[in-house]
């Protein structure tokens, strides 16, 4: 069984991270860590780089946590990528970070964190920034 | 790289010369066909610069085959979007030029909002774009907006084509 | 009429509501185009060329200028946020402007880049509007033996002393040449290279030329090699300057500017050159040496001011002697050209009012260039996160209604498509695409210039050499061509030394 978290480097995002590594700790399960990028533009700073993968990386070595860390490009947008994840590793749980948005922005962008919520199949756990 | 890879490159760019020299064949058998009557007005005439570039076309091919022989290769040009550690993607390119054909055969016939769309909607496509109908909607109106734009812009008219009548 | 007057009544007509529109247009458009990935300076004037057909030849112009400073500007916004350079000539500025916007000091990075720019442009300009007419007094007394060795010197200098391979330089010459024969021969009006195809008959226009090889080729190339990681832009608010940095920055972007200029008037200076010597120079007078390579303000702020000198450098030859030294120099040529105007020493007496509207429309450009773009960066940044399939797609789609919208044919796109594959496989091969396009639009002035000297000599070759100038530009014409080979000789006798040049020279093809 596994954690699934939807990290990107922003506040809510780090909410989400910090959230999951506490139920991974609980429960003593995998971590799997999904920060993934269409890869569709020069430039998406959803995208984590090089250097904020590796303090992750670290952050969860040093407290002890059996994780897998992954930066699906595919085309795909954000949610496809989460549910897929956890629908390969039989996910228990799904952490994901919730941004406020207008409903005007909701209705323009649509929201990855709905359609994560509508179509998993396991708990989601939806975190705010604090 | 591998060696078979290596050398499939260097072998590629002999391609390169294979064009110039039948660039420069081309040009010299077409400024050989001219006729030119002496004439004092005129001492170079029209066949002297051809001869020329000819001869310069034909020595870089002959030069340029040595120099890849040798080992020598040319720098694939870099930029800000670009990432040379990938082969080339043929399958982007190859449709990409099929929308743009496509946009040429139709031009005339169906009118620029058509093959216009078809190129805009074709290319993103390529480009791997999967909102069909999001493309499809930008591509009418990028159409439809550059007809209307040029005609009452630019005083430019563009081909209607199908559509005349209507637009 | 003096320079002052003749600048002054330039400015009233490029001041005018409508032209000071066009001004704005311009540097919006530019810099926009200009930040995109993948779009530099000669490809954005030569996608919006269409767009001007139906203004009048200074209005158009007038937007050219805009275009010029804006696209330059762009593509320095870029290297410093992405660490990407789009241009050889922002390749300098990325290593320490990325360095600083990456210790949070972006906004710093920017604003000295823009003041820089502004200042060196500004001097810059104002060092073309003194030179050209001095340029342009030298050149009428100039006849065509001259005129043939300076165009020679012209392409020769640009294909063997730019670019990484001279070989391959020549080769894009020699295509070049061979795109600008095909049409009718002006003096016997035989028909070469058309094939019997009659609508080749008049030539390629040099527009659909320009923007198959700049536009398709380029789009078509990117889009083979699309980058699969996204990178991070650096965030950035407004750009400002504190003042140290201010302190720190005047006297770099003074020296850029007197490196830059002189290299960009130069028949092949180029901006690479100076914006290098800049930094180099920077790095060893500055009082914080330990900065350099961790991102010192000063080699930011020396490069940015070379570049913008060098860009208003360029446009004294293409002016004065309708010699372009650079891609968007000669795309701007084309345009000229397509307005039937000719560039050269005549340009100043014959359309004396467009050419003083267009340098005071630079001084304008420039300055809207700061007033513009130091708020908007942080709106300029955000064009970066485009998503890639509507941006090429974008640039396929305007550069195919540009080349048809010239003459309404689809044949032209025709020629569009083979050309662009062309500049395709230019790119793959590292054949730089900058003589190509010197040798069709100098091509056929070349070949004018040598018949009307041979014709005066009477087909006595001596007469290519009749004319003092035409001796010295030829005897410097023989020492670029020589040089790579008296270096080689040099090393061979003192074995053991290092080469002189670094490895990516015009020296290089021939030492291995």
């Amino acid at each position: 069984m596994t954690i699934v978290v939807g990290y990107v480097p922003t506040p809510e995002g780090e909410a989400a991270l910090t959230q999951a590594i506490a139920e991974a700790r609980k429960t003593d399960t995998t971590l799997l860590v999904i920060n993934s990028s269409k890869g569709d533009a020069l430039v998406d700073n959803r995208y984590a780089q090089d250097s904020e993968i590796q303090s992750i990386e670290d952050r969860l070595a040093t407290q002890g946590i059996k994780h897998v860390i992954k930066q699906p490009v595919r085309g795909h947008d954000a949610a496809a990528e989460v549910l897929d994840a956890a629908e390969e590793h039989n996910a228990e749980l799904i952490v994901i970070g919730l941004r406020r948005r207008t409903p005007v922005g909701k209705l323009i962008m649509g929201s990855v964190s709905q359609r994560i919520l509508l179509e998993a199949d396991c708990p989601v756990l939806a975190v705010k920034a604090g | 790289m591998s060696s078979l890879a290596t050398s499939l490159k260097g072998r590629s760019e002999l391609g390169v010369a294979l064009l110039l020299g039948a660039a420069g064949v081309v040009v010299f058998l077409d400024a050989n066909g001219l006729v030119t009557p002496y004439s004092k007005s005129d001492p170079v005439g029209p066949k002297t610069v051809p001869f020329i570039v000819a001869a310069l076309l034909i020595v870089c091919a002959v030069m340029l085959a040595i120099n890849v022989l040798r080992g020598g290769k040319g720098e694939a040009e870099g930029g800000e979007d670009v990432d040379l550690s990938h082969p080339a993607d043929w399958k982007t390119v190859l449709p990409l030029a099929g929308a743009f054909v496509l946009n040429i055969l139709l031009i005339d016939w169906a009118g620029w909002v058509i093959s216009g769309t078809v190129l805009f909607w074709g290319s993103v496509l390529a480009l791997g774009s999967r909102h069909y109908i999001r493309d499809g909607i930008i591509s009418v109106a990028l159409s439809l907006l550059t007809f209307y734009g040029f005609y009452l812009g630019l005083g430019i008219a563009l081909p209607a084509g199908l559509l005349e009548g209507i637009l | 009429m003096d320079v002052w007057s003749s600048l002054m009544d330039g400015f009233a007509t490029a001041l005018t509501p409508l032209n000071f529109m066009y001004a704005v247009i311009g540097v919006i458009l530019g810099t926009a185009v200009g930040v995109l990935p993948g779009l530099g300076p000669a490809m954005t004037v030569a996608l919006l060329l269409p767009v001007t057909y139906a203004l009048e030849p200074t209005s158009a112009f007038i937007m050219f200028a805009g275009i010029y400073y804006g696209g330059m500007y762009g593509g320095s916004t870029t290297s410093i946020l992405l660490n990407t350079p789009g241009e050889s000539s922002s390749v300098v500025t990325a290593i320490e402007g990325n360095k600083m916007a990456k210790a949070g000091r972006a906004a710093q990075a920017l604003a000295t880049a823009a003041i820089g720019s502004f200042v060196a442009g500004t001097i810059g300009t104002a060092l073309l509007a003194v030179c050209a007419p001095i340029v342009v007094k030298f050149a009428v007394s100039l006849g065509a033996p001259s005129y043939f060795a300076i165009m020679i010197l012209a392409l020769l200098a640009v294909t063997a002393v730019l670019g990484s391979s001279r070989l391959r330089g020549f080769a894009s010459l020699g295509l070049g040449l061979a795109i600008g024969l095909v049409g009718i021969d002006s003096v016997t009006g035989q028909r070469r290279l058309t094939f019997g195809q009659p609508l080749l008959a008049d030539g390629l226009d040099i527009v659909v030329v320009a923007v198959a090889i700049f536009a398709v080729g380029e789009a078509l190339w990117v889009a083979a090699h699309l980058r699969r990681t996204p990178l991070h832009a650096i965030p950035v608010g407004q750009p400002w300057m504190g003042k140290s940095d201010w302190k720190r920055s005047w006297k770099p972007w003074l020296r850029g500017t007197a490196f830059g200029f002189p290299f960009g008037a130069l028949p092949a200076g180029g901006a690479e050159i100076p914006t290098f010597l800049s930094y180099v120079t920077e790095k060893r007078l500055s009082k914080h040496p330990e900065e350099f390579g961790k991102g010192a303000i000063e080699g930011v702020a020396g490069p940015e001011a070379a570049n913008n000198a060098a860009a208003a450098g360029t446009l004294t030859p293409m002016l004065a002697l309708g010699l372009p030294t650079n891609a968007t120099a000669a795309v701007m040529l084309a345009a000229f050209t397509s307005y039937g105007i000719q560039p050269g020493p005549q340009l100043f007496s014959s359309q004396g009012p467009l050419v003083w509207a267009l340098i005071a429309s630079l001084f304008i450009g420039n300055f809207l260039l700061l007033i513009i773009n130091l708020p908007l960066a942080p709106l300029w940044a955000k064009l970066l996160q485009l998503p890639r399939p509507y941006l090429y797609a974008g640039i396929l789609f305007f550069a195919t209604l540009g080349a048809y919208s010239v003459n309404l044919q689809a044949f032209d796109l025709m020629i569009l498509l083979v050309l662009g594959a062309l500049g395709f496989m230019m790119r793959r091969f590292g054949l730089p695409v900058l003589p190509l396009i010197l040798g069709v639009i100098l091509g056929p002035r070349i070949e004018g210039q040598l018949r009307k000297t041979l014709q005066l000599s009477a087909g006595d070759p001596a007469g290519l050499w009749s004319e003092p100038i035409a001796v010295v530009v030829y005897i410097i014409v023989a020492i670029i061509l020589a040089w790579p080979f008296a270096l080689k000789l040099i090393k061979r006798n003192r074995p053991g030394k290092k080469p002189l040049l670094p490895a990516n020279s015009g020296a290089a093809d021939y030492s291995d």
